[in-house]
Order: structure tokens, then sequence, then C-alpha cells
């Protein structure tokens, strides 16, 4: 056997645990959900064909799913550019070279690598309209604070700033990038004379926009993806159906309603949604992303 | 050399620790090695688990058959785990279900008719000696699916000191529902900033109160659901009116700052936070261990002054129920005629005593052991009274349940609201659940 070839064999060998598993655990699963969003599929008995029917009714008749896509992307189109401002504005604070710049980057870190049911738990007291830490706050200033969680404009206000919680994760992935500017680009600047703005918009976003680029794809997938926090908090989508994202309506109608069949057809438009959306985001970033 | 020596010592510290690691068995629950296991899940948690647990053992100690051994499956998901543990062939022989969720699993095939394990004298003791609500809460199109080892129901818990301040006494206590309101708003107190610190009465749960005004969501005669009736729309126009009159904003704020701990004496109503509150009977057992000097009362929710309904209500709680691939289906049933009643009577009513369910027979009520029982708290009557009447009846028997009560759910919210009036949320609950049967019906699901 050619060394060429050895090598990928052995490369192979090495990966074959995860590929087994994706294969098995994702892909498989990934394929037949196309074919079982085209039965109706309780998970007992065997799927049974119904054409568009999942799709049709879906897209007519159940307005639940409207009101979820609607809830899914009016918070992505708040959290992502959230996110990726307060993301970078982070970094950029902790990317100055003062005392205890390490225990500061810990500090802002450390929430996204708590779990997320804890950090709901937690943030159930929090939001607490009368023992809560924030109306406790409010209160000393003769504020008396929304019923946040129990309220159809705040709980989706409250999730919304919840969602920054965990932004320390993407922080780090800035901060990275952010070393990784060259020095002498600043040095350049400085000596034609740019003020600390222009470096910022002509040097330092211009240099992380590829990081920037990574970010906003993640956020954008993990967006109409966001459950969990959802699921903990206000299990059955808030008051008036303010927090009833897309995929806990997604989860509610496969496992509590043993609908799987729409609900793969709920994965389906989800998917061809986020695909899309990433492919928007791809296409634009000849505009705006610079590498080198 | 070394270097390598080094890491094929590495190597082999690593395989031995791999191997130590999946060498270890998992401590065996088992402690009756020579009987044949029964394994039984249960929604339980915290102190009702070491309850459930002590029952167990008082079943593995009564016989020397079977031994059954108790895995809690707390959660909301706990009928999904039981769906995918009969999907992945590794079943409960038997498990304790919410019965709202016993018609979906049925009509879906995951659930044994329990025709099939019951002996011909337990078949006749079930449908001619049980309580008709619980019996029925049970079944699903003409078959038994689950048979309770502890119902619940709801009624007034009165808080006889807080009556007093208003110069009252519970024999004085209103005949019906308005009066009830109306004496609920004079037990309220307020802060300075007119916050509520106590709770007099608020009326909610429009899937339950709906009985007290009609025969609730469902037509026997008809067999099909009865939703935007005259009845309900009355019942839910009280409900919002009356939450209407104390705030919805103040109720909501009060309700998000009380204790909801369910098994640790921290209940609104022990803590004299709520003076007069809608609960389960379950409370009454809650009381008895925490505050066994507290004076209260439990009365059954009084009908509304025009055209009511005494005595109404409907039941949920725990039913067991046989998964069909369930290995030890004779076990199984064995274990659930100790608890239910169709063996020793008063072992039986021991069981139900130690939680505070409602049981499925009238003559476990007979028994010493449950008289016993109800001499050290007698609120418990209450319940029992309720669950002889007619106008308690069981949820609507429909494989969308889980569905329906949401729908239910969100109509009463929305009418509390104020978002959509009475009407227009009992219409759209109407059209709504007629849109999930039309897809049901065009997706082949009942047939």
């Amino acid at each position: 056997m050619k060394p060429g070839r050895t090598n990928n064999v052995t490369g192979y060998l090495f990966i074959a645990p995860w590929l087994i598993g994706f294969f098995v655990f994702t892909f498989i699963p990934f394929l037949q959900s196309i074919y079982l969003s085209f039965t109706r599929y309780n998970i007992i008995t065997p799927p049974r064909w119904v054409g568009f029917a999942n799709y049709q009714m879906l897209l007519t008749q159940d307005e639940l799913f409207w009101k979820s896509a609607l809830v899914t992307v009016k918070f992505a189109v708040i959290h992502v550019p959230l996110a990726v401002v307060v993301g970078v504005c982070l970094a950029l604070l902790l990317n100055r070279e003062v005392k205890g710049i390490a225990a500061y980057r810990t500090i802002f870190f450390l929430p996204s690598i708590v779990p997320t049911v804890a950090t709901s738990v937690v943030f159930l007291w929090i939001l607490n309209p009368t023992t809560g830490l924030i109306n406790n706050l409010l209160r000393n200033f003769g504020i008396q604070g929304p019923a946040w969680l129990n309220d159809p404009f705040w709980a989706f206000w409250a999730l919304v700033i919840m969602s920054l919680w965990g932004v320390g994760g993407s922080m780090v992935i800035y901060l990275a990038g952010l070393k990784d500017i060259p020095v002498h680009l600043y040095e350049a600047a400085i000596i034609d004379g740019a003020t600390p703005i222009k470096r910022l918009r002509h040097v330092t976003l211009p240099m992380l926009s590829p990081v920037i680029f990574f970010n906003l794809v993640m956020g954008v997938i993990g967006a109409f993806q966001y459950f969990t926090q959802a699921y903990v908090m206000t299990p059955n989508g808030g008051p008036q159906d303010s927090t009833l994202f897309y995929s806990l309506y997604l989860f509610n109608r496969a496992w509590k309603y043993y609908d799987m069949g729409y609900a793969s057809a709920m994965a389906w438009i989800l998917f061809l949604i986020v695909v899309t959306l990433t492919a928007i985001v791809f296409r634009s970033q000849k505009k705006w992303v610079h590498y080198g | 050399m070394v270097k390598n020596l080094k890491w094929v010592a590495f190597l082999l510290l690593a395989l031995g620790f791999g191997a130590f690691v999946f060498s270890q068995k998992p401590p065996s629950q088992r402690k009756y090695q020579d009987r044949i296991e029964v394994r039984f899940w249960h929604r339980w948690g915290g102190e009702w688990a070491k309850v459930v647990a002590d029952i167990a053992e008082r079943y593995n100690q009564s016989q020397t058959k079977y031994e059954v051994v108790p895995l809690s499956v707390p959660g909301s998901g706990a009928d999904a785990k039981l769906t995918l543990g009969i999907i992945g062939g590794n079943p409960p022989d038997v498990m304790s279900m919410w019965n709202g969720a016993i018609p979906s699993l049925a009509s879906n095939g995951l659930l044994t008719p329990l025709e099939e394990v019951m002996s011909p004298a337990d078949q006749d003791r079930f449908m001619n000696e049980s309580y008709p609500v619980i019996r029925d809460s049970g079944r699903f199109g003409g078959k038994t699916y689950g048979v309770t080892i502890g119902s619940d129901l709801y009624a007034l818990y009165v808080n006889e000191e807080h009556l007093k301040e208003l110069g009252l006494n519970v024999e004085d206590f209103p005949k019906t529902l308005e009066g009830v309101c109306e004496l609920g708003n004079r037990l309220n107190k307020t802060d300075a900033n007119g916050n509520l610190t106590r709770l007099g009465f608020l009326l909610n749960s429009f899937s339950f109160v709906a009985y007290n005004f009609g025969p609730g969501f469902y037509d026997p005669v008809s067999e099909s659901l009865s939703l935007n009736t005259a009845e309900n729309l009355r019942a839910l126009e009280f409900i919002t009116e009356e939450r209407r009159k104390i705030g919805f904003e103040r109720v909501t704020r009060f309700q998000a700052g009380l204790n909801t701990g369910s098994d640790t004496g921290g209940w609104p109503f022990i803590t004299g936070d709520l003076s007069i509150t809608i609960d389960g009977q379950w409370r009454v057992e809650e009381i008895r261990k925490y505050r066994p000097d507290m004076k209260y009362r439990v009365i059954p929710i009084p009908p509304p002054a025009k055209n009511g309904r005494g005595m109404g209500g409907t039941i949920s709680g725990n039913f067991m129920v046989i998964p069909t691939s369930a290995k030890q289906k004779e076990g199984a049933w064995d274990f659930i005629r100790f608890w239910s009643g169709f063996a020793d009577k008063e072992a039986s009513a021991r069981c139900f005593n130690d939680g505070g369910w409602l049981p499925l027979f009238p003559d476990l009520v007979e028994t010493k052991t449950f008289q016993a029982w109800l001499k050290q708290g007698p609120e418990f009557q209450g319940f029992i009274d309720i669950l002889s009447s007619e106008n308690c009846l069981p949820m609507p028997p429909v494989p969308y349940l889980q569905f329906l009560n949401d729908q239910i759910g969100r109509a009463e919210d929305q009418a509390v609201r104020g978002t959509l009036s009475p009407k227009s949320a009992l219409e759209k609950l109407s059209y709504t659940v007629a849109e999930e049967q039309r897809k049901r019906k065009a997706l082949g699901y009942e047939e």
C-alpha cells in the first residue's frame, strides 16, 4: 500500500468512532426524517404515507406554527446582532492589558460553561416579580418591575436578556481574533494619525470580520434552534404564546402529542429556513468580510 | 527506549482503569434475588418516592413470588420516557401514569387492556364496585387500561382562623359560588401600595370549575366533545369577571411570590397566604404532617346561584398501566391488585392513606385502617363525598386529551388576561380543537 493511502486509512481509523456515531445517530436519522415528514408517524405504529398533508396543514391551518415562527424570527433578529455587539464590546474591553485581566476574562467566560438548565432555574428566581433580584433592585429606586415571565411582553424580553448571559463563549473567540490582528497595522494607523475610533472602524473590525462572520452564522443557527431556556422557564410557551419558540412547539408536537411526522415536517421547514439564511450570510461575506 | 516504556506503562494504566470502570456493576436494587422481578416506574420524587418505596416493600413482604423494584421517573416527560422504554424493548412491567395520558398511549397501542390479566372476579369487582368516575378515567374505547392507585380531586380549603377575623364561623360558609367570591374579597389583605399580602379566594381552573356549571367538555350521549356550550361560557365569564375584580396584575404578582413547594409544608394555605383555595385531597395529609394544629375545613366548591351543579368536578391522578411489551404482566397485575384493593382491603387502605389518595372502591373507606386514618384527618371525608356525586365526571376520553387540556388552559388564559372575551376564547377553543380533529382524521389517526 502506498504511504499516502496508508496515512489516509490511519486517519480514517482514528476518526472512525466519531464517523460511526455521526452516521448512526445524526446522518441516517436526518435522512429518515425527510421520509417521516411525508408520513403520519406516532413512533409506535409504522409510518403511513400522507404525501404533502403535513406541510399543507402546517402552512395553511396551523395558527401556532406561524405564531412560533414569528416568535423565533423576532428573537433571531434581536438576539443575533445584540450578541455580536455585546460579544465584540466585551472582547475589546477584555483585550486591554490591565492588572487582573485574566480574572476578568474568566469571570465573563464562566456563565457560558454553566449548564443551561441550571442557568434557567437561577433566572426563574432572578425574574420573579415579587421576590426576584431584578425587581428587588428596581424597588430600591421606587420602580415597580414588570411581571417578567407572567407578562406577554416582558416574557419574550426576559429570554432575550437571558440569552446574553452566555455571550462569554463567543467573547473568547472574538478575543482570540483580536489577538491575531498584527500590531503593525495599528502602528501604521497611529503614524497616519488615526483616532481610536478610526482604528476600530478601519483596522479592528475589518480584521475581526472573519470571526464576526463565524459567530454570526453560528448565532443565526442557534437562534432558530433556541429551545432549552424556553422549555425550562415557560414550558407551555409563556403567556399568550409569547415564548412559544419554533423548537418548543416542534418538541411538543413530537413528544407531547406523538406527532412525529408533523414534527419532522416542521424540522425540515426549519432546516430550509436556516440553510437559506446561512446561504444569504455566506453570499454577503464578499462585501464585508476581510481575510488578511 | 525509556520513552517507549513510559508510553506502554501509560497505556496499560489507562486500559486497566477503563477495564475497572466498565467492570463495575451498579449496586443492585434487588433484595429478593430468587423472586421474579417486577419493574415499577412511578412519577413521584422526594418524600413521595419514599412513601411509594415503602408500599412496594410492603407488597414484597406480603408474598414470596414477586419482587417489585420501584424506580422514580419524575418530571413532565414521564410518558415520553415510557414510550421510549417500550420502543427500545425495555419498558417497565408496570407504571404509574397520569390518567390524562392514557387515551393517547392506549390509542397508540402502547398499553395492555387489563382485561387480559384480570380474573373474571376482578373484572366484576372493578366494573360493579368501584367509583364510576375513577373507573371510567382509566378506560378508553370500551376497555380498561389503567387502574388507580391514588386519584386526585379538588375542593375548597377554608382557613377557619381567617373567617373568625371577620366574625364568621365556618358553619356560615356561603352556599353559592358568588357568595364564596364575595367572602374572598373581604378576606383579601393589601399593603400600603395596594399589593396583595393575603389572597382571600381566587376562582380559577376552568377545566375543573366548568363541572360546577354544566357537564363539562364531553357529551357521553353523542360521544363527542362539547366545548362551546352555554354552561362553559357562563363558567368562563364567571372566572374572568372574578379575576377582573381582584385585578389580573395584582394576582399574578402575588402568586409569583408564593412558595410552590408541594411536599415541604410550604403550601401557601398552610403559611396563611391564602384564606380559601381550591386544591387537592392530598393536602389533608400534608396539613396533618406539617400543621396538625391548623383549623381548617374542606368544603365542596358550591355551585353558582343559578343553574349550578353541586358537588361537581373531575378527577385526575395516578393510574397503573401495563405496557404491551411488558415482560411480567402477571406480576404487575398482582402488585396492582395489592395496592388498588382487589386483594387485602386493609393493606390496600393503608397504601391509599400513606399518600392521602382517593381509593378506587367505596368499601375501602369502610375498612378499620381507613376509618382510623379518617379520624386523624376528618376533612378528607369531603372529597369522598364528592366522588359519589353524579356531577363528578371523568375527563373527555379522547386520544388527544393532552392537546385538549392545553387548549382549555389557553382559552382560560386568554379570557382572564382580557386578550379575548370569554365568548371569543371559547369559540377559538372550539375552532382550534375542530381543526386538530380534522387534521387527525385527514392523517388517518382515528381509524
